[in-house]
């Protein structure tokens, strides 16, 4: 018994673990009684639907053949993501300019090929557009420079 | 009666065609379309911007620019969509399906221009659906209670998974899926913070645009990074740079079909105007002729869309206009707005203060007008901007993500919700799960599950009340048949395998 | 961390206090401050705010900044005020949630009275009883006998769990004996097409809510709910008049400061706010909305919000409102 079709198995299995989340969250809200339905009724009925179709992807995964995952790069997924928490961690201490500095910069590290002059520069132009834009025009209550 | 309509017309283009409306109106639709190209400001909080300065104008103008803003940001909301794949807005998630395909063919030019045109001709009609149809409509939108809304929301959602290109079982789990992730924050229904885990930013439930700047913005990028340059970049211009006369024809029906279910579904309050879009392309995919290219850059996924999104939006004026009902937070600005005027939204407005009903109206002909004037020459500069290396394009998108979900409500929690949604989304379109129906569930869930509790709460507990109105049972025959409609091919296509077995 | 935060605010508090006292009491306000909105823009905080931002800026000398911090019922906003430094120049304008949410929250970031002060309690504004127009209602009597007669029949609507219109129904049910089934909404704005419909029957809603569809007798408005009739709606007689005698519903609006704040710049604060508040101008602006200028002493104001408080925990336990 092997696997036919690796993108049905693992997309169930990451359905049938959402549901299993939504499932056991779910199980601390009351279902409610009589007319009221309650908060956790829906949910669990969506949770329900959910692990069922996860569960027939997986079985089916092992009668039909699909297709094969293509290859994946762990490099831009991580970079990328890191960037992200990286504006989270960095916009409200530092401030826009720096955060979006060093985000854009960093991002641009997760490409396969990388020119640091160019990356630099354009990452302090991009910076430079967005406080004009969010900043000075919008006048977002943003904080520019890191607040001490 | 229909010389009155157009003798009203005539008064409210007179108000409107005033040096001074007209000065704000453009002020309007510009400022609009330039928040809907941005991140991380909607007209909602442009609006809310503009409220005190609007205190200090006259009523009418005041709710021209603010109409201006709101359409407006409903048309630049498409062109991310198209450019760079990012929904800003709900209602052009659709936009970017067909849209961004046509942009990397480099048909990004007929792309925009079709959804200006498009919007256009979609706002011409629903600004005449306005003024002949206005009070019968506001009585259609009053027979939606609770339960037809939920009956329409099931529509919606069975429609959501004609959206997807591959497997239907994928569709329908990534639609449960939304549903489930739109449940997250506090229950309307019981105060409870569910799926919140204890997170306080999380309270308010998970941001419509970290979640969609996450799947749509960067997860497509970790996965074009993957690829070679070549493979990602756009091509050059193709043919021309507008639509061209074979194109525009080409489209006709389906802006037609868009605007007139736009045109009906902005008239419910209860979120009529979102499905729109959504509903629009649902239908040219199970009507138009070679339905097998919708998905693949065709020209018509974006037209109906675009048509039924402005039409939708249009005709949403009419609840609050006549009713006094806001059918979205900018609409409540609005009446917000009308009130420190000393004007009480409702049926009154029309007799009361014919020169602002009418001014409104007409005003949202003259800015749709302005809005093409305005946009179609910057489709030039647009597909310049595609012209640059990938390599620079994807730092700017990431850049564009982060101070977009972090503006949106100056919410931290925003920007961990996009660093969770961004690694969700790569594996999602690495193993084939499409993003657009998961994104339609996360839109609809709570609005069905509140319909669906409000419904039973008041009929106590009993579920004929579904049944009880025609409108109901409309809507809930129309979601059996179009699930049979998704479901038929699946099943037909099984069996052939399986005999082929 | 609650526990925490709350005992630095207690350590710091008397220490801040002093040095603010002596460095800053001059000079306050030498910069602009900031009037946090803890709502979306558009409903009566944002509007109201937004006058008194303009209108303190003049006895001031400072710009006021109104900033719209929405987010999880109020606690979002006035949580980043509670954390703020206590220098006078971050406060927070709230409504009634301020007190409800403490008992109605199962955790709260913050701890409403060691970590705000009020500042002064700015306005009052009644809530105004609708209902659906083809019932034969006419008043507050009509609607508890056809309660009465019709039990399990009437259902009231709300603008969320735990906001004043819900509370004030259950405190209006503990006092009459009718039942009535809550149903919430998003807003009371979005309640009115079925209070058209009489798919429910009853609300109380705000004076501004109401007012789009009381005009043209939609909806049909029975009382309100002050202690003295209402300038918006001057025929109707209040709840109390109708022989509910000490009900009392009132959507007040407060002005809170991080607690610490020297009482010297809370003083300055409040005698802004009461010359404010005795302007025509805005005076006439907030009157708009249905809200009318109340004004407290930071004393008299703190001692109201614990009154409320204690008010509001009592219907929120009597009607179990946290176990449904």
């Amino acid at each position: 018994m092997f696997i036919r079709a690796p993108k049905d198995f693992w997309s169930g299995l990451m359905f049938l673990s959402f549901a299993g989340v939504a499932l056991l969250a779910a199980n601390g809200y009351s279902m409610g009684r009589g007319g009221r339905m309650g908060p956790a009724y829906f949910p669990t009925l969506l949770g329900c639907v959910l692990a069922l179709l996860g569960l027939i992807l997986v079985v089916r995964s092992f009668a039909i053949h699909g297709e094969a995952i293509g290859q994946i790069q762990l490099r831009p997924l991580v970079v990328l993501t890191a960037c992200v928490i990286l504006f989270g961690l960095t916009i409200q201490p530092l401030g826009l300019v720096i955060a979006l500095t060093l985000t854009t910069f960093a991002a641009a590290f997760s490409g396969r090929e990388t020119r640091v002059r160019e990356a630099a520069l354009l990452s302090c132009g991009l910076t430079l557009i967005a406080v004009t834009i969010f900043v000075f025009a919008l006048r977002l209550p943003l904080p520019i420079w890191p607040s001490l | 009666m229909f010389f009155d309509v157009f003798s009203n017309i005539g008064l409210g283009l007179t108000v409107a065609a005033s040096l001074q409306n007209l000065a704000y109106c453009s002020i309007g639709a510009l400022l609009g379309t330039l928040v809907g190209v941005l991140p991380g400001i909607g007209p909602v909080t442009t609006v809310a911007m503009l409220l005190p300065i609007s205190f200090t104008l006259e009523p009418t103008s005041a709710l021209i620019m603010m109409a201006g803003i709101y359409y407006g940001a409903q048309y630049g909301g498409s062109t991310t969509a198209i450019l760079i794949n990012i929904p800003g807005e709900p209602s052009s998630v659709v936009t970017s399906l067909d849209g961004h395909q046509m942009a990397r063919q480099g048909r990004a030019g007929p792309a925009l221009g079709i959804a200006a045109i498009g919007s256009f001709f979609a706002g011409c009609v629903a600004t005449f659906v306005i003024a002949f149809g206005a009070p019968p409509l506001a009585k259609l939108a009053l027979q939606f209670g609770p339960a037809e809304y939920f009956s329409l929301m099931l529509c919606g959602l069975v429609a959501a998974i004609v959206l997807a290109r591959g497997s239907v079982i994928k569709a329908i789990a990534m639609v449960v899926l939304g549903l489930l992730f739109g449940l997250a924050g506090s229950d309307v229904n019981s105060g409870i913070r569910r799926f919140t885990f204890g997170i306080q930013g999380l309270a308010d439930g998970i941001e419509f645009v970290a979640l969609s700047m996450a799947i749509y913005g960067v997860s497509e990028v970790a996965v074009n990074l993957e690829k070679k340059e070549e493979e990602v970049a756009t091509v050059g211009v193709v043919g021309s740079l507008l639509p061209t006369m074979a194109e525009l024809k080409y489209c006709t029906p389906s802006i037609l079909r868009g605007t007139v279910l736009g045109s009906i579904l902005g008239v419910l309050p209860g979120g009529g105007a979102l499905l729109a879009a959504f509903a629009a392309y649902t239908l040219e995919k199970k009507v138009a002729k070679a339905p097998r290219n919708f998905g693949h850059g065709d020209i018509r996924g974006v037209a109906a869309p675009e048509s039924a999104n402005n039409a939708g939006a249009q005709t949403s004026f009419i609840p609050m206009l006549t009713l006094g009902i806001p059918s979205n937070p900018t609409m409540a600005l609005m009446i917000g707005a009308l009130m420190v005027h000393g004007i009480t939204p409702g049926p009154r407005v029309m007799t009361d203060r014919p020169d602002l009903f009418w001014g409104v109206v007409a005003s949202m002909w003259i800015g749709n007008l302005m809005l093409v004037v305005l946009n179609l020459p910057m489709v030039g500069i647009w597909v310049k901007l595609l012209r640059l290396p990938y390599r620079m394009m994807f730092p700017m998108i990431v850049g564009f993500c982060c101070i977009g979900a972090y503006t949106i409500n100056t919410n931290i929690t925003d920007i961990w919700v996009m660093a969770f949604f961004t690694v969700f989304g790569y594996f999602c379109l690495k193993l084939d799960c499409e993003p657009a129906p998961l994104i339609l569930g996360f839109i609809l869930g709570p609005m069905m599950e509140e319909n669906l509790r409000r419904a039973l709460l008041i009929s106590r507990g009993d579920p004929g009340v579904f049944l009880q109105s025609p409108i109901s049972i409309a809507f809930l025959v129309a979601a059996a048949g179009l699930l049979l409609i998704v479901a038929a091919p699946a099943i037909r296509a099984k069996r052939e395998e399986a005999l082929a077995e | 961390m609650n526990f925490k935060t709350t005992l630095r605010a207690m350590i710091a508090a008397p220490a801040l206090c002093l040095m603010a006292s002596a460095a800053f009491a001059q000079a306050f306000p030498n910069k602009p401050l900031r009037l946090v909105l803890p709502y979306s823009p558009g409903g009566i905080i944002d509007y109201v705010g937004r006058t008194m931002a303009n209108a303190l800026s003049g006895p001031l000398g400072q710009p006021v900044i109104a900033e719209n911090r929405p987010g999880a019922g109020g606690i979002t906003g006035t949580d980043t005020v509670a954390r703020s430094a206590p220098d006078g120049y971050n406060l927070v304008l709230m409504d009634p949630a301020i007190v409800i949410n403490p008992t109605l929250q199962p955790s709260m970031p913050y701890d409403l009275f060691k970590q705000l002060a009020t500042v002064s309690i700015i306005s009052t504004s009644p809530e105004v009883v609708v209902v659906a127009p083809e019932l034969p209602i006419k008043n507050i009597a009509d609607l508890v006998a056809y309660g009465k007669a019709n039990p399990g029949k009437l259902n009231f609507a709300s603008a969320g769990i735990g906001t004043t219109p819900h509370l004030a129904g259950e405190l209006f049910k503990q006092r009459t004996g009718i039942d009535a089934t809550h149903v919430p909404y998003k807003s009371i704005g979005q309640s009115y097409p079925d209070l058209m419909s009489n798919k429910v029957q009853f609300a109380f809603s705000s004076i501004a809510g109401a007012l789009p569809f009381t005009a043209d007798n939609r909806v049909r408005p029975i009382a309100t709910s002050g202690t003295k009739r209402s300038s918006v709606y001057p025929d109707l007689p209040t709840v109390q008049e109708a022989g509910l005698a000490g009900f009392e519903v009132d959507l007040w609006l407060g002005i809170f400061a991080p607690a610490g704040t020297p009482a010297d710049v809370v003083e300055k604060l409040n005698d802004a706010i009461q010359t404010v508040l005795k302007d025509p101008e805005t005076i006439k602006a907030l009157a708009k909305v249905g809200v009318e200028p109340r004004g407290t002493s930071a004393k008299d104001g703190e001692a109201f919000l614990k009154n409320e408080f204690g008010k509001w925990k009592k219907v929120i336990e009597d009607g179990n409102i946290k176990d449904q």
